[in-house]
């Protein structure tokens, strides 16, 4: 049995999605660190896919799934940074707090 | 012919190689130099770097006859790349400028990473305007990203600052997530990720059925590349961000961030798109997808324009204002004329000597008065009349009324708008225009009839004082004399430019 094209983008599709409910919905802000790296992660699962069964399939898709990884690391890295910079200011990392800047 | 990394002629690529270098060596000094040596030689030797990048972009443009490529049009060099480094590297020596004035408050402590981190960012922009290939229009896209987080981030001991960064990063990250999901769907629909190719090939998915999937990663790129650009869907960043930001910085992303994407969005789709014909190869299906820019675009004018209205806070009205002149900006993509390329690229340039000018000033005001509120600005021409005269220039520019670079600015694009039949958008920039004079007049009259609470005379620093004056000046010649203004730059530039050798592949 093969798994086909259609499933893989679905996994990916779906992964997005639980990914930006997360960083829409969450509280804690590690916790919406990580919903975007689902998201961008479902991101390569659609290159490393569409590299094998795409329209013309080549193999460039896996080579930019290695930068999409790279950066997302870097991503993440600097987010964690600034969460730290903030938490010394106030010890909270909770996103619904974040909320010193009004009109 | 076996081509290996050494059959390039790699001297057009030495702009960038000279903002890397200089980024390098800031960042070495810093880390040599130790503590207790003062750091502000670095802002000069960051300067020193651009310019000298912007003579090599100047000496590119007239030795430039035809685009040249690297590897499979990694990266290329064009007039198009050419036109938008040059505006890159004028956006981030002011910056260096107004940073000068700025690093003396002593709020941000790191001097060094600040100076290396604009040229990061600064070398992301470059990269961004200057490839045709999918992974290193995003590579440069992030390089400019993570170094405007850290930017936005730097004053430490602010929880504004703190709070304005991790809203940023958060946001962007979800913008990349967004752009890089359309950037898949249209490797899949291609198998590759040059621009050239893809245009080829996504006409050809459009017409064999994949239709559906072609808009969804129009829909897709647009949705993330308008965080760029702070676009309606994804603007919701900008005031915050301005807010927490230091001042220069908040100029930075204004003009440089802003002018990056828009030179990336329009690299992308209008190579990318611009081959996709409806299943009986009559319409342009092109055509079609642009009616996404321009509800984006009146949807960025309507919110940017009535939310400044709201806004007390100086920053904050310039961050709404910001997203007005994104909403402007994206018009003449609605109706595509010859001239289209150049409307855009004198509306940034119009918007980048007003806007930095407005920033140096707001700067050095609210650092005197200790308050980044409107009435910060009461009394201003009692205390300075020259600065004051300055920034009402500034506001009549960005208000896009008469005697300022501005003015042309607008009224190509309305014009083109109206020739093209666009009526109603043409009505809502009017119409959002006229709204915007409300805030701009807003501090014009706090400086001019409200009375503050000091007579003090206030001087602006040096750096900030030369911003000022090439600013003013700038928005006065190319107010009163656009066409002699445009005609000189380009034949001391390049007289041979066009923007249309973007549409050819380099050789």
């Amino acid at each position: 049995m093969t798994v086909t094209l259609s499933s893989y983008l679905l996994v990916a599709l779906i992964l997005f999605c639980v990914g930006l409910y997360g960083a829409l919905r969450k509280r804690n802000a590690i916790i919406v660190l990580l919903s975007i790296e689902l998201m961008l992660n479902a991101v390569n699962i659609n290159l490393v896919a569409f590299s094998k069964f795409g329209l013309n399939a080549a193999v460039t898709g896996q080579i930019f799934t290695l930068f999409t990884m790279t950066v997302a690391a870097a991503e993440v890295a600097v987010g964690i940074a600034i969460l730290l910079a903030m938490f010394r200011n106030r010890d909270s990392i909770h996103v619904d707090e974040m909320d010193s800047m009004k009109r | 012919m076996n081509t290996t990394i050494f059959s390039y002629d790699w001297s057009y690529l030495l702009p960038e190689f000279t903002v890397l270098g200089f980024a390098t060596l800031v960042s070495l000094l810093d880390l040599f130099l130790g503590k207790r040596i003062s750091k502000t030689a670095l802002a000069w030797i960051a300067l020193l770097g651009v310019v000298l990048a912007g003579v090599f972009v100047v000496g590119n443009m007239q030795a430039l006859t035809e685009p040249i490529q690297y590897m499979n049009d990694m990266m290329r060099v064009d007039d198009y790349g050419n036109a938008f480094k040059l505006l890159f590297l004028t956006g981030v020596a002011f910056t260096i400028l107004i940073s000068m004035g700025y690093m003396q408050q002593g709020e941000v402590k790191d001097t060094g990473e600040y100076y290396y981190l604009i040229l990061s960012g600064l070398l992301g922009a470059m990269v961004m305007a200057s490839s045709a290939d999918l992974i290193t229009l995003f590579v440069g896209l992030e390089l400019l990203s993570l170094s405007s987080y850290i930017l936005v981030g730097l004053r430490k001991k602010s929880l504004n600052s703190n709070e304005a960064a991790f809203k940023y990063v958060v946001s962007g990250s979800l913008a990349t997530a967004f752009t890089l999901f359309g950037m898949s769907y249209v490797y899949g629909l291609t198998g590759t990720t040059n621009l050239y190719q893809i245009t080829e090939r996504l006409a050809e998915a459009y017409s064999t059925g994949f239709g559906f999937m072609v808009l969804l990663s129009f829909v897709f790129l647009i949705a993330g590349l308008a965080f760029k650009i702070s676009a309606a869907p994804n603007h919701m960043w900008a005031p915050d961000v301005y807010q927490g930001a230091p001042t220069p910085i908040a100029s930075f992303l204004t003009v440089v961030s802003k002018a990056a994407g828009f030179a990336l969005i329009l690299r992308v789709l209008f190579t990318a798109y611009r081959g996709v014909m409806d299943q009986q190869m009559q319409a342009s299906v092109f055509e079609e997808l642009l009616w996404f820019i321009s509800i984006i675009a009146a949807i960025s004018m309507i919110i940017g324009n009535t939310m400044a209205m709201r806004q007390t806070n100086i920053k904050r009205m310039m961050a709404y204002s910001g997203i007005a002149q994104a909403g402007y900006l994206l018009v003449p993509f609605a109706a595509i004329s010859q001239f289209f390329f150049q409307q855009t690229v004198f509306y940034l340039f119009a918007y980048l000597l007003a806007s930095f000018g407005a920033f140096a000033i707001i700067m050095v005001v609210t650092q005197d008065q200790k308050t980044e509120d409107l009435k910060a600005f009461a009394g201003l021409y009692h205390r300075a009349p020259l600065t004051a005269v300055a920034m009402t220039i500034f506001m009549l520019s960005l208000a896009g009324l008469p005697v300022s670079a501005g003015f042309f600015g607008k009224f190509f694009i309305i014009w083109s708008s109206i020739l093209h039949a666009n009526y109603w958008l043409a009505g809502i920039m009017i119409g959002t225009s006229i709204i915007s004079y409300y805030y701009y007049f807003g501090v014009i009259r706090q400086m001019y009839m409200r009375t503050g609470d000091t007579e003090a005379k206030l001087r602006l620093p040096i750096g900030v004082g030369v911003v000022v004056l090439v600013c003013s000046l700038g928005t006065l010649v190319f107010g009163a004399v656009p066409d002699w203004g445009i005609q000189f730059i380009q034949a001391q530039l390049d007289p041979n430019f066009t923007f249309a050798d973007m549409f050819t592949p380099g050789k």
